[in-house]
């Protein structure tokens, strides 16, 4: 059909493939029929019969009835046409129940696609951007950039024209609320217009700098990247309670401002810890993956979040950078894509080994400092660790005689500890929080050391993580004969390694978070070594006392260890080089705990990676094989060093196919209103196809090679591009032919987000504060919305200007979202929000119309015009024309001028309600009228 | 229907009912909508529509009567005589291998029901002495003592018994019922959700969120005293004569934007706003109580003006009438632990069932009368249930008396909306700590209660990235209707 009748094909669907095609093209033509009939049974879940369309050679071999599927050349041969043509209907594919029966015209495709071969090419999105032919145009004049020639090639294939600019002061309304989320002011508007008489052109470019160059800007689009990166000013969950993060919020918007590369951006938030010689903000910068939930409910597993928070870090990237559903492949290999079940765990190997781990602080956290050296001091403070670490362990590793020590008895505060013949202790029965052990081993003289190893209750790796147990005090007297016991003091703890919140180190002359274990969880065996300050003088029984006062699960379980036993050594072990890199440790360590700022949760990579299993059927419970990192092999050949920097920059590289594509389209929908890919979060076969490739390629490498990242530079071109500078308004027979504006025949109208909601009519009514960055505030908001279980939060109003701040900085709270914002389709931030679909229902008009802040709004843009004439059609011509910076057309002045007469007569006759709205009836019918006018359609619309 | 059809679409809501015929008309000629809706009916132009289900449906409408925090099972429907002899002795460490408490540590000690049982009604349904109104009710319930889930903690467990899902971000029973069915109501929210207890559930706004669904399905929060929905009100100083002429020169206004422009949406919005204003009064006359009689406050035990579960009840039948299709009642204060008096079984938990005990009975009792029981199904019960044993927090014995959760067994009841009257289904083992015969999961009560509906829950989906979602959970296969339920 589709090969036969061009002309008719084009009549009946506007918006299908610009033209036919007298051969087909496997990713246009073939995959989406086959994504749309077949592989939801035949494909990487499930390929029943043996039959599965995901691969060519799966395709091209044969199911299980022995018949080839697909026979390249031989539509004939092919039991794939055989069967979706078959009359029978235990034979017809799809099965009838399944769904219905292909079209001629599909069928016609399929055999057509086979008859030339059956080519077969990846999906199209990840096969790397190629710099597309320039298009040639007719209306060469149109062009304004490069990629106005893509969008024109396309209407004039569709025999359509573009729409004529819009007004000066439409362009002018909708680039200032595009590019910074604020309307333009009167200034700006005067100014814009003066030069716009002279040179439309350079008007615009001097408008677009302005505003790029704008503090609005970065706090604009920071409001995007935080739906993306799911900020909160809180950790969710039951108790919600406050997260201290909003430093974070204002580097992406210092960043922003700054113009900071879209690659740099994308390293420094995803392994800023990894970068040699990281600054205070590359530190900071990656807060984005600790804007996670953490689950703070009294008696939650910490491992089981902890777990959670990594998926939704795996799936958060790949959707963000990647807009692949790749948490498809948690559970089974991607149904569509060319993902196997393995693909996730290696990916999620980049994440896994962070030091956070679900703790009620969100450890570990960074304090945000002014002083340059806070990164300096963070960093060494944990280089330090490593270095006596590794000193330390070599040298125990050299010891030649570890000699078991068995305990000659065993016996425990709370439950019991038994005494196994090889001096394996076991605990049992009732351990509380706190539980104190006390273990006698008779030890030799000379005994220099004393070896504590905790073995997990499984030998079967895949049995790990364990119940956590930690021992946070460690205490040993010696008694030789009938002696009362002496202090044996010990002068170093040398741990196997020293990841976790608790230091090993500090057991030995004390200090805060001391303790040595598996924390909240115990991941396998474990080892540290006691060095004794001076050898045994004489064959004694060391009576060790081991305290565990660590609990798990938000304080709730004790985490005594249950497994363990001791060896001792006569081999000196002291070490003065170790002692000197202690001391430079705790004065690094003072050094930065005297720092003062806000400490902001970052990722930190663990000395001691986890083992990352992969889930079957993504259960946590079901733990296979072990899995390197690694990205999906079908996107490049794996890391030489694989860490989450290599991962990061194998992201923003150009052999990655997807990153610049899916940046730019997210960046060309905040201005276009509408993804060249639709499904911004989707770029597999699932989702959309790009309605113009060319253009969408063109814009990938533009942003990434021509612009280097710059997003200022990329949205520049957008905002002075001529498609951009169209009108929106449509005739109807434009509206029927292309409803959501596809084909860009006509400009964007979008309505205003949740944010500049807010924000527009703060601007408009005079009030907004231009106050930026700092703790978050607390606009008005109805009493009682806020009531979480188990927390004494409470919305404190803020006074002074905190209280007309931008909408970004209102307090973000995950289990009680800002109401306004709701309803304007603000998402809670649970989880990542790719796209925020517009909604238009009658809780909003409750919102602009009722809600007391919007009242005083309307009451400050009241006076803001009342103080400018005395004739109130000239008062309410000036308050629409700072909407709509032109004098405003009589349909919208005459209907609010009788509005203002009826309401003033009604006032006048009732003083007394008058009052409750301002403080005369003139004063109170204005603030009607302006409550109405920020109501418009044209105020709540750009 | 093309998922990415209703992706397009939501902004087109209520626009052809409301808006004038003419506009309609051409915006009408601008759409086409070729492909076919999986939800029966659903047309994803008018959201809100109501829909019929894929088979004839045995409930219209759904009143959920969460008690957040979980009551305990084994003192109101669980009746054990053999954990009663074992009261006070150490939990034998066969209950404990491999198990997870939030709070209990070690070994504790077993605790008998704190509360005498009798059977009631021809049924003989067992229900404890602290549920005396509700246990004239006790042949309209189907009393599952069988559920279990697998999340021990308040949020997650709110979540799957709310989205099947134990993360935020999938899309609530009350959510997939207004997709499905739509409103029958146009100037009311077709999903309302009412809370008492003086808290939030502890999940927080998820559990009636709409998640991947099309946020205007979302339950709408409605507040028992004070403004019934946020920003109802005429603020001070406009009143409705006023707000009717403001609304007409915004209607006139946004007429002329929409000549101008040509944007469908705009038309939408004038709609919108006449639909805001009619919900004025409709919501607020809706939850005007004192509307009532004082026999109907007596049998309540209302008292308007004042947040109270009883208050809620008497909204949700006042909602029902109206044609809302889910009216959703979270009721906290259930999380009887025993660490402070509020949450002891001997103390706070008597005064919990004291303060539900009339008004369920009352509302099963005054749908009756209306003849709204048939087709209005009612169900109760908290997110997971509490343990045999008596908890020690901390290893020790506490002052009060109290239970921590358990998520292997715990107790609900359903009536009317075709669920089968006086009937108790399955059971727990002879401690009631583990549901062993008919077990029924959040996702068969899922399944089965949308079966009341007339879904068939493997049919209900919502594509989203190429994965048919549906309330019953993808990711936890095997989940069933429990026709025993159904009358």
């Amino acid at each position: 059909m589709r090969a036969l009748s061009p002309a008719l094909l084009a009549a009946l669907l506007p918006l299908a493939p610009a033209s036919t095609h007298a051969t087909t093209e496997f990713n246009r033509d073939i995959r989406p029929i086959l994504t749309k009939h077949c592989t939801a049974c035949h494909g990487g879940v499930k390929a029943a019969g043996g039959v599965s369309f995901i691969y060519r050679d799966k395709a091209l071999a044969s199911g299980k009835s022995g018949e080839r599927t697909i026979v390249p050349g031989q539509p004939e041969a092919s039991e794939l046409i055989r069967r979706i043509t078959s009359s029978d209907p235990d034979e017809v594919m799809p099965k009838p129940d399944h769904g219905p029966r292909l079209s001629p015209a599909d069928t016609a495709t399929l055999r057509q696609w086979i008859a030339d071969g059956a080519p077969w090419s990846e999906h199209w999105s990840l096969i790397p951007p190629a710099t597309p032919p320039a298009p040639s145009v007719s209306r060469s004049d149109w062009p304004r950039q490069p990629l106005d020639a893509f969008v024109l090639a396309r209407l004039e294939a569709e025999n359509l024209t573009p729409s004529p600019d819009a007004t000066p002061a439409a362009w002018l309304r909708r680039v200032s609320l595009d590019l910074t989320g604020l309307p333009p002011s009167e200034d700006d508007w005067q100014t814009f217009a003066a030069d716009f008489a002279t040179h439309p052109q350079t008007a615009r470019t001097k408008a677009v700098d302005r505003l790029l160059a704008s503090p609005a800007y970065g706090e604009h689009w920071a409001a995007l990247w935080l739906d993306l990166a799911r900020y909160s000013d809180t950790y969710g969950f039951e108790k919600d309670p406050h997260r201290e993060i909003w430093p974070w919020r204002d580097w992406v918007v210092r960043a922003f401002n700054a113009d900071l590369p879209f690659d740099q951006f994308t390293i420094r938030q995803l392994a800023g810890d990894l970068l040699p010689n990281p600054s205070n903000d590359d530190l900071l910068a990656t807060a984005f993956h600790r804007n996670t939930q953490n689950n703070s409910e009294g008696g939650t597993d910490d491992e089981e979040w902890r777990d959670t928070a990594v998926h939704d870090r795996v799936n958060t990237t790949w959707t963000v950078w990647q807009a692949t559903t790749f948490a498809c492949v948690q559970c089974h290999a991607h149904p569509y894509d060319p993902f196997p079940h393995e693909d996730y765990y290696r990916f999620k190997a980049f994440f896994n080994s962070t030091e956070d781990c679900d703790q009620n602080d969100d450890f570990p956290r960074f304090t945000v400092s002014p002083n340059p050296q806070a990164a300096t001091l963070f960093q060494k403070t944990n280089q330090l660790l490593r270095e006596i670490t590794d000193a330390g362990t070599a040298a125990c590793r050299a010891v030649p005689d570890w000699n078991p020590l068995k305990p000659s008895a065993a016996t425990a505060s709370g439950g019991q500890l038994t005494i196994a013949a090889d001096g394996t202790i076991t605990a049992a029965g009732t351990m509380p929080i706190g539980v104190s052990y006390e273990i006698s081993l008779p030890a030799p003289k000379g005994l220099t050391a004393l070896r504590l190893r905790i073995l997990p209750d499984s030998s079967d790796p895949t049995a790990w993580p364990e119940k956590g147990c930690m021992i946070t005090e460690c205490t040993m007297a010696a008694s030789a004969g009938n002696d009362s016991p002496s202090p044996v003091p010990i002068a170093e703890v040398i741990a196997d390694h020293q990841s976790g919140p608790y230091r090993p180190l500090a057991l030995a002359g004390g200090g805060d978070l001391a303790g040595f274990g598996g924390y909240p969880v115990l991941e396998g065996p474990r080892w540290a070594v006691f060095v004794l300050t001076t050898p045994l003088a004489a064959n004694a029984t060391l009576k060790v006392t081991l305290k565990h006062n660590a609990p798990v699960n938000s304080g709730f379980q004790g985490t005594p260890t249950r497994h363990f036993a001791c060896d001792g050594t006569t081999t000196p072990l002291a070490s003065p080089e170790r002692q000197q890199l202690i001391s430079a440790w705790r004065a690094t360590r003072k050094a930065y705990a005297e720092l003062k700022g806000p400490a902001v949760p970052i990722l930190t990579e663990r000395p001691a990676p986890r083992e990352t299993r992969l889930y079957a059927r993504g259960n946590r419970l079901s733990r296979e094989a072990a899995q390197p990192a690694a990205w999906p092999a079908t996107l490049g050949p794996p890391p030489e060093k694989p860490n989450r920097l290599a991962m990061a920059q194998w992201l923003v590289s150009d052999r990655n196919p997807l990153t610049a594509r899916v940046t730019a389209n997210r960046f060309w929908a905040a201005l276009f209103g509408r993804g060249i890919v639709e499904t911004l979060e989707d770029f597999g076969s699932s989702g959309a196809l790009p309605s113009n490739q060319p253009l969408l390629d063109h814009l990938a490498l533009r942003l990434s090679s021509h612009h280097r990242w710059s997003l200022k530079s990329f949205l520049r071109e957008l905002a002075l591009s001529a498609t951009y500078a169209q009108s929106s308004s449509a005739a109807p027979t434009l509206v029927a032919r292309d409803p959501a504006n596809t084909l860009l025949a006509r400009g964007p109208r979008q309505r205003l987000t949740a944010e500049m909601i807010r924000d527009h009519a703060l601007a408009i009514s005079g009030l907004l504060s231009r106050k930026s960055a700092g703790p978050p505030v607390f606009p008005p908001q109805p009493e009682g919305v806020w009531s979480s279980v188990y927390s004494g939060a409470r919305w404190e109003t803020s006074t002074g200007e905190d209280r007309y701040r931008r909408a970004l900085y209102t307090y973000a709270k995950r289990t009680s979202g800002y109401p306004g914002f709701l309803a304007f389709d603000a998402p809670a931030r649970d989880l990542c929000t790719p796209r925020r679909l517009p909604t238009n229902t009658p809780l909003q008009a409750l919102v602009t119309l009722n809600d007391p802040a919007f009242l005083e709004m309307a009451a400050a843009l009241a006076s803001r015009v009342a103080s400018t004439s005395t004739s109130p059609r000239d008062q309410i011509a000036r308050a629409v024309a700072l909407i709509t910076l032109e004098p405003p057309p009589e349909e919208t002045v005459i209907p609010l001028v009788q509005l203002y007469d009826a309401a003033l007569a009604a006032y006048r006759q009732n003083p007394s309600e008058a009052t409750q709205l301002a403080a005369s009836p003139e004063a109170a019918a204005l603030t009607l009228v302006a409550n109405t006018l920020l109501n418009s359609d044209f105020a709540l619309n750009r | 229907m093309n998922h990415r059809d209703l992706l397009l679409t939501p902004t087109r809501r209520h626009f052809l009912r409301n808006c004038p015929l003419g506009l309609a008309a051409l915006w009408l000629g601008s759409r086409s909508h070729a492909s076919a809706p999986a939800t029966p009916g659903h047309d994803p132009a008018q959201p809100l529509r109501a829909n019929p289900p894929h088979f004839p449906a045995r409930a219209k409408r759904v009143i959920y009567l969460h008690m957040a925090g979980s009551p305990s099972q084994l003192e109101l429907f669980d009746h054990k005589p053999d954990l009663a002899r074992l009261d006070g002795r150490d939990c034998p460490p066969s209950f404990l291998a491999g198990k997870q408490f939030a709070f209990i540590q070690g070994i504790p000690k077993m605790l008998g029901n704190q509360y005498p049982f009798q059977q009631h009604g021809q049924s003989g349904q067992w229900l404890s002495d602290r549920l005396p109104f509700l246990a004239k009710s006790a042949d309209d319930l189907c009393i599952v003592k069988s559920m279990h889930t697998d999340q021990f903690n308040h949020g997650p467990a709110q979540l799957v018994m709310h989205t099947g899902t134990a993360t935020p971000g999938a899309a609530s029973f009350g959510a997939w019922s207004t997709y499905g069915l739509g409103s029958e109501n146009d100037n009311l929210p077709g999903f309302i959700v009412l809370t008492s207890g003086g808290k939030n559930p502890d999940a927080g706004k998820s559990v009636w969120g709409s998640g991947y669904l099309p946020g205007v399905f979302q339950g709408v929060q409605c507040r028992s005293s004070g403004e019934p929905v946020l920003f109802l009100k005429d603020p001070k100083g406009i009143d409705r004569q006023l707000r009717r002429l403001s609304l007409d020169a915004l209607a006139t206004i946004n007429a002329h934007t929409a000549a101008e422009t040509g944007d469908p949406e705009t038309m939408t919005r004038i709609a919108q706003y006449e639909m805001a204003f009619r919900m004025q009064l409709a919501a607020t006359d809706a939850f005007n109580l004192s509307s009532e009689p004082q026999e109907v406050h007596d049998l309540y035990g209302t008292q308007p003006g004042r947040e109270s579960f009883a208050n809620n009840c008497l909204l949700a039948r006042r909602l029902a009438e109206r044609g809302v299709r889910f009216i959703q009642l979270f009721d906290w204060g259930w999380d009887s632990h025993g660490a402070g008096r509020e949450e002891a079984l001997n103390h706070g938990f008597k005064d919990k069932c004291r303060s539900i005990d009339q008004p369920c009975h009352a509302l099963l009792t005054d749908l009756r009368r209306r003849g709204l029981l048939d087709d209005t199904l009612v169900i109760w019960g908290g997110e997971f249930g509490r343990t045999p044993m008596r908890e020690n927090r901390g290893g020790r014995e506490m002052s009060f008396i109290g239970r921590d959760h358990n998520p292997s067994a715990f107790t609900i009841w359903m009536a009317g909306g075709g669920a089968r009257p006086g009937y108790s289904h399955g059971a727990t083992d002879e401690l009631g700590y583990e549901a062993i015969i008919d077990k029924v999961s959040p996702h068969d009560f899922h399944a089965t209660v949308l079966a009341l509906l007339g879904f068939d829950h493997l049919r209900f989906t919502y594509p989203l990235n190429g994965v048919p979602l549906r309330l019953t959970n993808v990711a936890k296969p095997g989940s069933k209707v429990i026709k025993p339920l159904m009358a």
